[in-house]
């Protein structure tokens, strides 16, 4: 498995960049790391937001929320959040949770 | 051009296309008015500001600017057609006009060089204009005979070093034309069987049927490499599945990380699998157990969790299913069924695979009544027959069992009697 070194952590990823332990290994410099990835300038409130939203709902429920679930706990609509993560739900504001590397027919 | 200008260019003509805010203008389109320029998508691409200069939601390009004139002119004119020879159509207008229609087979996975060669013919003999039909075969449009001969000689000429035909003519009628398929092993990772060997396997095997009209009506071949039937498997006369036969594996230590769980747990079509916890090194872990007795091997759960491969070398295989279609024509569309539940892979050649179908391509020729599809066919002489001439042997693994499994058992006492019955 590759790892990236950042800011003195060490991250164990897979090909796409997403956290291979998963939440166990999330921590403030894996979003900073992502943050520069992903082309994101500043990690506002409405980031945090979002992010947080992700991982409550993932404890919780075992699955990452439905886009239309996001949208109403957050009360951001799909075109917000792609203006906070231009990758989108899954591979931005997913990867930077820490949640799995989503799957199915993508 | 230097770099700048045609940036600056591109620039000027998408701010006017949004401005026109995509009403379509042939004039205005940069994709017509500017030819492809390689550079330029580096040039704009800054990844520290991704966003900048984001060109996005443009769709493709409107078909019309690339139809050829004529076609253009006599665009929802046309009269009748014919095919004067296998592979050949002609299209007449009411205005009087006259097109050419050449359909060639390709093997759908192309090379850029392969595509700039198919350039070269359609600019040498189509003014530039050049189709793709919805089975991946090519369509070259002349508007005249000389054309069309010399077009015919030139696409007849063209092999590949090892002696293949680049550009063979056929695909029309009642004929098989190309086999719509899968990625197969060039590129997924739930396949069960490849995809393009099988269907070179299957066409070389078939070829004289591609360029002739031999049969009694249009035979679609349709191959996916897994049951997530990506195309047209279950509504083709004769179709190829890879399937596997053996449970996924779980791989307890990592699924808890790279998986929801409750998916590949909804992911299961007969309720499979349920959570469970294990004990690694002294650390409790969630993870999924699978009932195997229950397990029907779809690999629905590999497709939603890395942590449950199932490809197994010995395990995995083809099926054969027939009879579907999707015109309406004279009966209705219908889903094809399974005949032969397992073949295995035999790479490179898959020569079983190919045997069968061919064999029951030749069944169904010599029985079917002109325009009969092979469902309308195996519907008209009763399944038993089917079997019976074919020569296939029935197994329990043709007996549907799922869910609504009872509509497709036989509540009636009509039917023939056949060698598959033994009268003692």
């Amino acid at each position: 498995m590759p790892t990236v070194e950042y800011k003195g952590k060490v991250f164990e990823v897979d090909e796409d960049g997403f956290l291979q332990a998963g939440l166990d290994a999330w921590c403030q410099e894996w979003v900073e790391y992502v943050k520069e990835q992903e082309g994101i300038q500043e990690l506002t409130e409405e980031h945090w937001k979002v992010i947080n939203i992700l991982q409550d709902y993932y404890k919780k429920n075992g699955v990452a929320p439905m886009v239309r679930i996001l949208s109403k706990l957050t009360g951001f609509p799909l075109k917000k959040i792609y203006e906070l993560f231009p990758s989108g739900p899954g591979k931005g504001a997913c990867k930077m949770a820490g949640l799995p590397k989503p799957t199915g027919c993508v | 051009m230097a770099d700048e200008k045609v940036i600056e260019k591109l620039k000027e003509l998408w701010t006017k296309y949004e401005e026109i805010d995509g009403k379509f203008d042939e004039e205005m389109d940069p994709v017509f008015k500017e030819p492809y320029y390689p550079g330029v998508a580096e040039k704009l691409f800054n990844p520290d500001k991704p966003m900048e200069n984001r060109i996005t939601d443009i769709g493709p390009p409107y078909f019309r600017q690339f139809l050829p004139p004529i076609i253009k002119k006599n665009y929802g004119k046309w009269v009748s057609h014919e095919i004067i020879q296998p592979g050949v159509l002609k299209y007449e207008s009411e205005t009087g006009d006259v097109i050419y229609v050449v359909r060639c087979g390709t093997p759908r996975l192309e090379t850029t060089d392969y595509i700039r060669e198919i350039c070269d013919i359609a600019d040498k003999y189509c003014d530039g204009y050049v189709r793709w039909t919805t089975r991946n075969n090519i369509e070259f449009h002349v508007d005249s005979e000389e054309k069309l001969k010399a077009l015919i000689e030139d696409l007849k000429n063209r092999k590949h070093p090892n002696g293949s035909y680049k550009f063979p003519i056929g695909g029309t009628g009642a004929s098989v034309s190309n086999i719509v398929h899968t990625q197969g092993w060039i590129h997924c990772h739930t396949p069960a069987i490849d995809a393009s060997g099988v269907v070179k396997s299957i066409m070389d095997e078939l070829f004289e049927y591609f360029g002739s009209h031999k049969l009694p009506a249009k035979t679609r071949l349709a191959l996916a490499c897994c049951l997530n039937m990506c195309g047209a498997v279950h509504c083709s006369d004769i179709a190829i599945v890879g399937i596997h036969r053996k449970p996924p594996m779980v791989e307890d230590d990592r699924i808890q990380h790279v998986c929801e769980i409750p998916l590949a747990i909804a992911a299961c079509p007969l309720g499979a699998i349920k959570p469970a916890t294990v004990e690694i090194d002294g650390q409790k872990k969630k993870t999924v157990r699978v009932n195997a007795e229950r397990c029907m091997f779809c690999g629905n759960c590999y497709t939603m969790c890395p942590a449950m491969p199932i490809a197994d070398g010995e395990g995995d295989g083809i099926a054969i299913v027939v009879g579907g279609k999707v015109t309406n024509r004279i009966s209705p569309p219908k889903f094809s069924r399974v005949v032969i539940p397992f073949i295995p892979n035999e790479p490179p050649r898959w020569p079983t695979a190919v045997k069968w179908i061919k064999h029951i391509l030749e069944v169904y020729s010599q029985h079917a009544n002109k325009y009969e599809r092979v469902g309308d066919w195996i519907e008209r002489i009763g399944w038993e027959k089917f079997f019976e001439l074919t020569d296939i042997p029935f197994t329990e693994k043709s007996i549907d069992d799922y869910r609504l499994a009872y509509t497709t058992y036989r509540t009636s006492t009509h039917f023939k009697f056949t060698k598959h019955i033994e009268i003692k």
